[in-house]
């Protein structure tokens, strides 16, 4: 137990909506519910405060249309379920600060309604304006995911937000071929972004498997045609960061297979602007291609998309600038622009695409927009896009046929981030999710790095181009790192009954090797250090508050020895920050997420500042 | 041996042998944990001359050797730099970069 030091066990999140589900259901046992008098429990997996669940059973087997009735009659939410006799339905689409009215009609037969209230439950969102028409958007929504401290949402053609999550869930999100959406987990390993893993959820909210990473998650995932999933990671031991790629077994969690970039890649070639030792590559896309059997990877501090063949990881082809590249690479893998059209390189791209006749497509960011450093182009003189390449790997030829975004200028320029999305020939989605202003003026700093004292304004731009024409423009205030178009039932029953499970495994901890040595002081931490242990069932969450260039080891002392981390109190500046979720803007504040893989027994938790050993009163159990 | 030197007393050490400096400064964190990693090394390499330096009094070095933060290691070997690691490291990475270069 702890004396000054906040302390809290927090049960895994499937564990949690586990408990709320059973209660559900025993209270739907207990009762006698029916069609007309449905059991309505309001965000049951306690993440979607605008979803709900309606219980009840018919004597005879029937299919039931559950409709969220719009604000006007084109934003209806509807959807018909299975037949059955035992009715357990997701309802999504509710509005916040609403009462909403959620009509439940059986097949051929008759409609009850249900009110359904719902108060002030959005958190740091707002919608500035959303142009397009509900004959086109139809009952679609634009997903966003978080950059910054406002979180998930889904915006319907009116701009009104009918889906949200309250827990901050980052990076990409998807939808799976079984209906489910995967997306980051909540759970951060390590500052900046990296998360433990992957959560496969319902878009009601109930998280069924979390697939842990030992590297942790970041950036992005896609899914395999048969199943398994590819998924962006690291070495969390490694003096590197963001350059390894696996593919995870949907079953096990367990990693099929691994692709270290070192491999195939040199690193310090081809610098981009925000290069750093650590974060060489700064890896934030993966596709597969089945046609080649071959995945395509974004790096975003080398202004390159890579391409490698999925079985042996050789080195393919590169699309890029190749200024400044040893010959040897710029002959073996590079491209050389042909055609008379325009033409523009990438730079510091995001989120690449191969189309189904082999064209390649990304969100081109375009930060600094040069190899050379004498001609880097501040933000009011620059330009973001979507961009289509088509590639001929057999003369090694690349030529420009679309882009989305330059003819705006700066008024559609993200440094970070951002993602496009193909359709169709001719239809895409081009999300700009990092513009910011300062003072009035286009940031030179990203939008998640900016101070509250910036005078600072963020926003996103996201637009659907149909054969050139935008047919759907989404502006809201803060930066998103995605966006993508999804309707929000997918075919089918959309929720299952059962606990979660949490798969794959988290990596050691590294450890400091070396003592410092320090007197037992007996006292617990001084309050100044406001600190705190989250304890989970595979890791504990330790934060504080230090002063810059105080030394500072965290031990968990057991009868099998003592186990060391150092805590550095080093301000650490930033060159990337694609999802600010988690950033502290006080560089006093440190967090450390300590894995309980490799342990084992009852700890004790003190921690070592200077030359004093204080007590936190805290024990963990691994 | 681990000693604090001024550029002079560094100038006159530097050029003979296996010498590791450590460019470090008084208020930073990583430094001082660098400082019992340094301890431990050199209980492992007894021979070893260890110049800790001064990264703010010491401008004339820092700018010689185009040391731009702190802490950062340069193994000299007769007086050339033959190694050099920056930020805080742990003892086997530095025990490694010492037998590679002995």
């Amino acid at each position: 137990m702890s004396g000054i030091i906040k302390y809290a066990f927090k049960e895994h999140i499937t564990k949690i909506q586990a408990k709320a589900e059973k209660e559900m259901l025993a209270e739907f046992e207990a009762g006698k519910f029916t069609f007309e008098r449905p059991l309505v429990k309001q965000n049951v997996y306690l993440i979607n405060p605008l979803s709900a669940v309606v219980l009840f059973r018919t004597a005879e087997e029937t299919a039931v249309t559950v409709t969220v009735r719009g604000k006007t009659k084109e934003a209806d939410i509807r959807h018909t379920f299975p037949k059955g006799t035992t009715h357990i339905l997701p309802v999504l689409g509710l509005y916040a600060n609403y009462k909403n009215s959620v009509e439940i009609t059986l097949y051929q037969g008759q409609t009850a309604t249900a009110t359904i209230e719902v108060g002030d439950v959005l958190e740091n969102v707002a919608v500035h304006r959303m142009e397009t028409t509900p004959e086109y958007m139809q009952d679609n929504l634009i997903f966003l995911t978080p950059a910054n401290a406002n979180k998930a949402i889904g915006v319907d053609y009116a701009g009104d937000i009918r889906w949200h999550l309250t827990i901050p869930c980052a990076f990409d999100l998807k939808r799976l071929k079984n209906g489910n959406i995967i997306v980051g987990s909540d759970r951060l390993t390590r500052l900046p972004y990296y998360m433990s893993g992957l959560y496969e959820m319902s878009l009601v909210g109930k998280i069924y498997k979390e697939y842990r990473l030992p590297g942790g998650y970041h950036h992005d995932q896609f899914e395999m045609p048969d199943g398994s999933l590819l998924a962006l990671t690291g070495d969390l031991n490694s003096d590197t960061v963001e350059d390894i790629c696996v593919l995870i077994d949907r079953k096990t969690g367990g990693i099929l297979k691994t692709w270290d970039y070192k491999n195939f890649l040199e690193p310090g070639l081809g610098k981009s602007g925000s290069w750093s030792e650590e974060d060489w590559f700064h890896n934030n896309a993966v596709w597969y291609d089945a046609i080649t059997n071959s995945l395509t990877f974004s790096g975003r501090h080398m202004d390159i998309m890579p391409n490698i063949d999925f079985e042996t990881g050789k080195l393919n082809w590169i699309i890029g600038d190749p200024e400044g590249w040893p010959r040897e690479w710029v002959d073996k893998y590079f491209f050389k622009p042909a055609g008379e059209g325009d033409f523009d390189w990438q730079y510091e791209q995001h989120a690449c695409v191969v189309t189904p006749n082999g064209d390649v497509m990304c969100f081109d960011n375009g930060h600094w927009r040069s190899k050379v450093m004498g001609k880097y182009l501040n933000s009011k003189e620059n330009f973001s896009r979507g961009v289509r390449y088509k590639i001929n790997t057999e003369d090694m030829t690349i030529e420009q046929v679309w882009q989305f975004g330059k003819e705006r200028g700066y008024e559609f320029y993200s440094p970070y981030i951002c993602n496009v999305e193909y359709y169709n020939e001719g239809h895409y989605l081009v999300h700009s999710g990092g513009i910011c202003y300062v003072n009035g003026e286009p940031s030179e700093q990203l939008g998640s790095l900016v101070k509250d004292t910036d005078n600072a304004e963020l926003k996103s731009i996201t637009a659907e181009v149909y054969h050139d024409k935008v047919m759907m423009e989404l502006e809201t205030l803060g930066n998103y790192y995605r966006a993508e178009k999804l309707k929000l039932y997918s075919d089918g029953i959309n929720l299952d009954m059962g606990e979660g499970s949490v798969l794959g495994s988290l990596d050691e901890t590294k450890e400091f090797d070396t003592d410092i040595p320090a007197e037992a002081y007996g006292e617990f931490m001084p309050e100044s250090c406001n600190a705190s242990i989250q304890e989970e069932e595979d890791r504990l969450v330790f934060k504080s508050r230090f002063e810059k260039g105080q030394l500072v080891m965290l031990l968990l002392e057991g009868e099998e020895g003592t186990h060391r981390y150092y805590i550095s109190t080093t301000a650490v500046s930033h060159l990337a920050m694609c999802v600010g979720t988690f950033y502290d803007t006080d560089e006093r504040n440190t967090s450390i997420c300590i894995s309980k893989t490799g342990l084992k027994g009852a700890y004790d938790v003190r921690v070592i500042i200077e030359d004093k050993k204080y007590e936190t009163g805290v024990k963990i159990t691994c | 041996m681990t000693k604090e030197v001024n550029v002079q007393e560094f100038n006159a050490e530097y050029s003979s042998g296996l010498v590791l400096t450590d460019f470090y400064s008084k208020d930073c964190g990583p430094c001082k944990m660098l400082a019992f990693v340094l301890r431990d090394v050199e209980k492992l390499h007894p021979g070893l001359n260890i110049l800790k330096v001064d990264f703010d009094e010491c401008k004339d070095l820092t700018e010689k050797y185009g040391v731009e933060g702190y802490p950062t290691l340069i193994l000299f070997k007769d007086g050339a730099e033959v190694a050099r690691m920056k930020g805080l490291q742990q003892k086997p990475a530095i025990i490694r970069m010492i037998e590679e270069n002995a």
